[in-house]
């Protein structure tokens, strides 16, 4: 699912950001919920691109479709008024290859 | 193995008696059964909620079972069931499915089962066999939406063609009770006990019954004519000529004999020497009432009235509940009728009311224990009673007490439900009856205190056999176990009589056993004055009655307290009853 704009007064930015994926399993179940629970609350849009496959963030099941393995890299695309805080949100857990030790 | 044509007899355990010829229909004989049918679009928006509240009970046991774990400090455990707690709510599985089902306009299952296949397809093609090893997750998860979508998923059994003779898994007692008598010749199943409530349904409509069937490698059957002997079990598929002609006198005779017995419903309850008994009707809907007229009862000694809402899968609030008692006791004319508060749990799960775990539900939280942790439910059904005492003559009875501290508890919110509709000005009447069930062996063995505080008490059998034998009924490796003669069951009704009959109030024995007419007077020799059974049973039981004595009863009752196995019993009861009814040829056989 793309980002759509939405027509509402709340200001909409749209932000870009490229990760790596860093957990030494890539982006299996545990991982792949960590994200799903962190947008839980979120009010934007919410896309992973992985090799020209563009998916919705929110749903556990296409980010386990993407099948991303370690180091590969997901283009995050954040569209909504808390965009900001959502990203990075986002791009911390990834660094932090969320919460998995990884040696 | 099974051949088209050749004749197939089958020895099950029988359940419901009567005989049953008809149509062999199967009902998802299949492990993996996915019902596909085309939804109304009227009812589409309820077959999308029906969905949501399946995802909804997911969850709830995920979140159950995850507390579990936290408590035990499986963290691991945890975050595997935050995962699946994530899928339930998938997008792709809640939205997703929602709008495919309205779109197609098919049932939940077929949609849901789809959409998993669809996406079992495309990890599937996934080549790290890591990642396509993810789909295992999915699946457990899915496997449990569609078990709680199963359970809310009824086969309609009122749209199943005349004459059928229906076999399934397993029945449920709401199933049961949707079932359209005259169209149903017979239920075969391969689980099911003795006295599930499925079971006591089944009876109550006259319906045979034969559990037991294992169904594998039969469904080729289906269409085929099959015969259903509810007295011993047996079934036939595909009958020979001489099978049929068989079983076609057999029951012309038991037609000719029920006829007899339903034409003297103006003969008064009593035995030959005079000794008079209640003879009363239990009551699930309020249809049945018509039969208890008919049949000439004295009243309805056990109205239960959670089946009304069972098949709501919620309690209606208290103004639904009184529009309904009230129409209830308007229809018994004057009649008495006994309102027994709602008896959920064990085997009676209520979908508002997720299963909350209990390892050992029929020993859990049921009943007046259920009641009395949701006080407003109970406070709401006491007031709509209450308010609809004003129609007729209603007495309030508690399912299993088994503590007098439950019966004080209970009787307490019965007085507050009072209060309140005395400060609102709405009117109830004054002298309202209160008794409780006796099922469970505590209570039989205090019924001298229960008495005391009661206005009458109830003995309801198939708990307290249950109970006393520490027999589940409702399994089948041990349902040769479950003896309603056995001595120490005998004994229980003999000590409950005695005190009651001691504080000088009345009693009525309200399980399976007294609609059995060969304990009829087994229950008279004992001291009871009261019997409630299923409206169709008043003519049987009634004329077990007239054929007695109490003289007879009374010498039957001391042999029987002398025997010691409950074989010896059930054959003297047998004879006892061959000797009174010969021509009874349902029980004599």
């Amino acid at each position: 699912m793309l980002p759509n704009k939405k027509g509402k007064g709340s200001p909409q930015v749209k932000l870009v950001c490229k990760v790596k994926v860093k957990n030494i399993q890539g982006l299996h179940t545990r991982p792949a919920t960590a994200i799903v629970k962190i947008l839980q609350n979120s009010k934007s849009d919410v896309a992973f691109t992985h090799k020209r496959e563009t998916v919705n963030a929110k749903s556990i099941l296409s980010i386990l479709l993407l099948a991303a393995k370690k180091n590969s890299l997901i283009t995050i695309t954040v569209d909504g008024e808390d965009a900001d805080e959502t990203m990075n949100r986002l791009v911390s857990a990834f660094d932090g290859c969320f919460g998995e030790m990884n040696k | 193995m099974t051949q088209k044509d050749v004749e197939i007899h089958l020895k099950g355990i029988s359940i419901s008696r009567g005989i049953g010829i008809g149509k062999a229909v199967f009902l998802s004989p299949e492990k993996e059964y996915i019902p596909n049918f085309k939804v109304n679009t009227k009812e589409v928006e309820s077959e999308v909620l029906r969905y949501r509240r399946a995802i909804t009970r997911g969850c709830d046991e995920i979140n159950l079972l995850q507390n579990q774990l936290k408590k035990e400090k499986i963290t691991e455990g945890v975050d595997i069931l935050e995962s699946y707690m994530q899928m339930m709510q998938d997008p792709l599985l809640t939205v997703g499915v929602e709008n495919s089902i309205r779109q197609s306009c098919r049932n939940a299952e077929q949609v849901f089962y789809e959409t998993i296949n669809f996406y079992q397809t495309r990890f599937s093609k996934i080549i790290d066999p890591f990642f396509r090893e993810r789909f295992k997750d999915i699946q457990d998860v899915s496997k449990r939406i569609l078990s709680f979508l199963k359970e809310s998923y009824r086969v309609s059994l009122a749209d199943i063609p005349e004459e059928s003779v229906v076999f399934a898994y397993d029945l449920t007692a709401i199933e049961v009770a949707e079932a359209n008598i005259t169209k149903i010749s017979a239920f075969i199943t391969t689980s099911g006990g003795i006295s599930s409530h499925a079971a006591i349904v089944a009876k109550a409509k006259g319906i045979p019954y034969v559990t037991n069937i294992h169904l594998e490698g039969l469904e080729i059957c289906s269409d085929a004519i099959a015969i259903v002997d509810g007295r011993t079990g047996e079934v036939f598929i595909n009958p020979s000529e001489e099978t049929i002609l068989r079983y076609a006198n057999i029951k012309k005779t038991l037609g000719i004999h029920f006829k007899l017995l339903s034409d003297c419903s103006s003969n008064r309850s009593e035995t030959y020497d005079g000794y008079h008994v209640k003879l009363s009707a239990n009551i699930e809907m309020s249809h049945e009432v018509n039969l208890l007229h008919e049949y000439g009862g004295h009243g309805v000694g056990l109205y239960r009235s959670e089946y009304e809402f069972l098949s709501l899968g919620k309690f209606p609030v208290e103004e639904e509940q009184f529009i309904t008692y009230r129409r209830m006791v308007e229809l018994m004319q004057g009649l008495p009728i006994v309102i027994r508060t709602f008896d959920i749990g064990g085997d009676k799960q209520m979908s508002c009311y997720p299963n909350k775990l209990e390892t050992n539900p029929i020993m859990g939280c049921r009943a007046i224990r259920f009641l009395l942790q949701e006080r407003d439910l109970f406070k709401s059904q006491l007031r709509a009673i209450l308010r609809a005492s004003i129609y007729g003559d209603v007495s309030i009875l508690f399912p299993m007490i088994s503590a007098l501290s439950e019966l004080h508890e209970a009787k307490q919110i019965f007085y507050e439900a009072q209060e309140e509709l005395l400060h609102a000005g709405v009117p109830f009447s004054r002298n309202i009856s209160i008794g409780c069930m006796i099922e469970v062996p505590s209570a039989a063995i205090i019924s001298d205190l229960l008495a005391k505080e009661c206005d009458f008490l109830s003995i309801g059998t198939n708990d307290l056999i249950q109970y006393s034998l520490a027999v589940d009924r409702s399994n089948q490796l041990i349902s040769g176990l479950y003896t309603p003669t056995h001595p120490s069951v005998i004994r229980l009704i003999k000590l409950i009589v005695n005190e009651v009959n001691h504080q000088g109030i009345p009693v009525t024995v309200c399980g399976e056993v007294a609609a059995d007419p060969r304990f009829t007077s087994l229950l008279l020799g004992l001291g009871v004055h009261e019997l409630s059974v299923a409206p169709r049973h008043i003519p049987i039981i009634k004329n077990a009655i007239r054929s007695a004595s109490i003289v007879d009863a009374t010498a039957l009752a001391e042999k029987v307290l002398t025997l010691a196995s409950a074989n010896e019993i059930q054959e003297l009861l047998n004879e006892a009853y061959y000797q009174l009814v010969p021509d009874d040829c349902i029980y004599n056989c």
